[in-house]
């Protein structure tokens, strides 16, 4: 059934000034917002605003296993579930989950498993659920950020984050963190996720035409813009109980004080 | 309280119910007094209207989408509206996944019949052309943790959606046989009318109680949703094994609509009225 | 049923010591330090691949202890040890045993033999002198045990039993959860948090290690005083000189609601 307004693109993905269509430069990230314990019945949770991404995640675990044949006698299951509200894309998305949910669940779910130390848990699960509430390109590397994050605050013993980005090559040009619009209208894609104990990828996907060259390039610029995005990580999870150790000091220092004069 | 489980603990019931005879509640509100309502309006850009809603520890957020479709035969000149909910699983270890179970659709239900029936949506205002296109309204409400009393804040979550709503104008070609865009926006201004608020008791023994938090939720016999609109009852749907005396409804219906009342003052959901021309 | 407060003191060791000292909190995956010759590490951490680092594998608190290199969790789940008390719902019953939750992964097992009243015997197989009433308590779904967890290894369900001083059915008053590894908090160095809170709010309070906190006071008014100073604690657990900032947080906030 028709929309009024068809969802269309334009014609160049760069302003006269040499930006891209938002004002950001080619390596330039989108203004990005975490916060750690925003679900207050999860085990653990992480809210994220990535432009125009929000996105939720809540871990669960470890517990038993529904339904209970999927159960393994010698380790734990992690299991991702990511899906996305009706109203987060332009066309009303159907309710149920589509292929494309379960691929990048899957996606998600092998790129975090090799934090875990599953094999302490035998016949558990940890659930991970992502909800996007709101979508603008770029939502599976989000969501996996987003999914560390709630793990860690989880307290769930876990090797290190994961941090995760897409570079892209539009009008020809390499660029950092594409939008909606240049995910859709560019030429190439390259989500990447890299697990910091060991600093290896271990999210690759790849769509669109490059050569060796541009190979290289594509990896060197989404580990700089990596780095950005795993301080904010630490940054989120650090900032509440830093802040509470600072504010409570403060006091007690000036309490001293006054037990002085 | 506890973490709550499927199963609530003795002592938690006996607890609760003790308190509640004597007017007292852990959370410090008396028996007619709802926790605190936070509403954020129009946070998701892709929708075409949207809200934020807190009350106390649940959280709903909801977003509108539309759509271009030919109208039943029996209102050949009026618009649809619907109403959709989801319990994710992220919000409590109570909820699974899976297609919608009775408490969803309970939640859709009565949150779509408490618009429904109080003249909120201008139904009339959604028709293209009669016979041929109208808007299809889709409201669709996520819970995103679930603290208790879901029908209510869904009731002012869709509410301020709908109030919030920005959808392109359309007019119909006749040459062409199709929509075509204005460029102008139908909001919340023309769109909606009344005002209803769901308000919901809950019942233990012979205690009834407004606005039950999860804990209260889960050991209560039954609920009412009573939904209201400035001076009319527009809706009530009974849930749960408890049974209500004829005095109580009375009075639960008189008190719904002096308490939505003052409700309706405190929120005031016309302030979330998008300011696209 | 009181706090048995002598014996809770070796059984939380983690937050006490050196209370006054501000530590660094660390994320998973953080660099703890590269001088492996020097350290070793502790509890949730471990060595890098390479070995030349040492990690931290939790959102906590970093400490020093002689060599090693502990992370003291800030947010983590409970892991049932022999020995812990445990407070336990008991949600399904049969003949031979109880289902508990007891917050953990698994659910905890009371069979009817380790619930024998005290004094009692469990009579012997093939006989003995016929008797009226039966040796063991008898639970119902949806009852509060205290036990104590007798066996918790990573395949076995935990084992549990309400054979012991403090253990058994509670009844009265309510039950708040918080995070298991902020347990030690509410208890304080020598029982000295907790001793706290039961004189200024005039409540009985029993904690067990897997994050849950029994309570009862003279009216509802102290409960919610202690149910949000506990809240608190918790919120504030990893910040120095907590017990004094307790104290007079109580003690402000009585006067200011009027209660004695």
């Amino acid at each position: 059934m028709p929309l009024i307004i068809k969802d269309e693109y334009p014609e160049t993905l760069f302003r006269k000034d040499g930006k891209r269509l938002d004002g950001r430069d080619v390596n330039e990230l989108r203004p990005i917002k975490m916060e750690v314990g925003v679900i207050k019945n999860a085990d653990g949770s992480a809210y994220l605003e990535w432009g125009n991404n929000k996105i939720f995640a809540a871990v669960y675990g470890p517990r038993e296993v529904h339904p209970h044949h999927l159960a393994k006698p010698d380790r734990g299951i992690l299991r991702v579930f990511y899906r996305m509200a009706t109203y987060s894309v332009f066309d009303r998305k159907r309710p149920a989950p589509g292929r494309r949910e379960k691929e990048i669940s899957m996606i998600i779910s092998d790129c975090i498993e090799p934090l875990l130390f599953l094999e302490l848990y035998p016949g558990t699960s940890f659930e991970i659920f992502i909800e996007v509430m709101d979508a603008d390109g770029g939502t599976r590397c989000a969501s996996t950020t987003v999914a560390a994050l709630a793990l860690a605050d989880a307290g769930i013993p876990m090797k290190s984050l994961v941090s995760s980005i897409a570079v892209g090559k539009i009008d020809g040009k390499i660029v950092v963190d594409l939008s909606g619009i240049e995910d859709k209208a560019g030429n190439a894609d390259l989500p990447i996720a890299i697990t910091w104990y060991n600093e290896e990828l271990s999210l690759l996907q790849f769509d669109g035409d490059m050569n060796l060259d541009e190979l290289n390039d594509f990896l060197d610029i989404a580990k700089n813009a990596l780095k950005d995005i795993h301080q904010i990580q630490l940054d989120a999870l650090k900032s509440k109980y830093v802040k509470l150790q600072e504010e409570t000091n403060k006091s007690k220092g000036k309490n001293e004080k006054k037990g002085d004069e | 309280m506890m973490d709550v489980k499927r199963i609530i603990s003795k002592i938690e019931r006996d607890y609760i119910v003790s308190n509640l005879k004597k007017e007292e509640r852990i959370d410090n509100r008396d028996l007619w007094e709802y926790r605190k309502f936070q509403v954020k309006s129009d946070t998701i850009a892709s929708a075409e209207g949207s809200a934020d809603v807190s009350l106390g520890d649940t959280r709903i957020i909801t977003g509108l989408k539309y759509d271009v479709g030919v109208p039943f035969p029996d209102l050949p000149d009026e618009g649809v509206c619907t109403v959709m909910a989801e319990l994710l699983p992220l919000a409590s270890p109570l909820f699974e996944r899976g297609p919608p179970d009775e408490q969803s659709i309970e939640l859709a239900r009565v949150v779509d019949r408490g618009i429904r029936h109080a003249d909120c949506v201008q139904t009339k205002k959604l028709c293209i052309k009669e016979k041929e296109a109208v808007y299809i309204l889709f409201v669709d409400m996520y819970v995103i943790n679930y603290g208790g009393n879901l029908i209510d804040a869904g009731g002012v979550s869709a509410l301020s959606t709908l109030i919030s709503a920005h959808i392109p104008e359309g007019i119909w070609n006749e040459e062409k046989h199709e929509t075509e865009w204005t460029g102008k926006y139908l909001t919340g201004k023309s769109l909606v009318k009344e005002l209803p608020l769901i308000l919901t008791y809950g019942k233990i023994e012979d205690i009834v109680f407004l606005d039950p938090n999860l804990p209260e939720e889960l050991v209560c016999d039954g609920k009412i949703s009573i939904s209201v609109t400035e001076d009319k009852i527009t809706s009530i749907q009974k849930s749960g094994a408890a049974t209500f005396t004829i005095d109580e409804i009375k009075m639960l219906g008189s008190k719904s609509l002096e308490i939505g009342k003052k409700l309706r003052k405190e929120l005031n959901p016309l302030q979330y009225i998008s300011k696209i021309e | 049923m009181e706090q048995d407060e002598e014996s809770v003191d070796d059984e939380f060791e983690d937050f006490e010591d050196d209370e006054e000292a501000i530590r660094d909190v660390v994320v998973p995956g953080e660099v703890l330090t590269e001088d492996v010759k020097n350290f070793l590490p502790g509890r949730g951490t471990i060595l890098n691949k390479e070995k030349n680092k040492i990690i931290s594998l939790n959102i906590g608190l970093k400490q020093i202890k002689k060599n090693y290199i502990n992370v003291i969790p800030l947010r983590g789940f409970y892991t049932p040890r022999p020995g812990d008390k445990v407070m336990a719902l008991v949600v399904d019953k049969n003949p031979v045993k109880y289902k508990c939750d007891i917050n953990a992964k698994d659910f905890g097992q009371l069979k009817p033999k380790n619930t024998i009243k005290s004094g009692r015997t469990r009579g012997f197989r093939g006989g003995g002198p016929p008797q009226d009433d039966v040796n063991t308590e008898k639970f119902d779904i949806g009852d509060i045990l205290v036990a104590k967890i007798l066996s918790a290894d990573r395949l076995n369900k935990p084992e549990l039993t309400t054979v012991g001083k403090y253990l058994g059915k509670k009844t009265g008053g309510i039950i708040i959860s918080i995070d298991p590894p902020k347990i030690p908090r509410v208890i304080g160095r020598n029982g000295s948090m907790i001793k706290m809170l039961k004189n200024l709010t005039k409540c009985n309070i029993f904690v067990t290690q897997n994050g849950r906190v029994w309570l009862k006071g003279e009216n509802i008014a102290h409960e919610r005083l202690l149910i949000e100073s506990i809240n608190k604690i918790s919120s504030e657990a990893h910040t120095v000189g907590l017990t004094d900032r307790m104290q007079e947080y109580i003690i402000n906030e009585k006067k200011k609601r009027g209660i004695e």
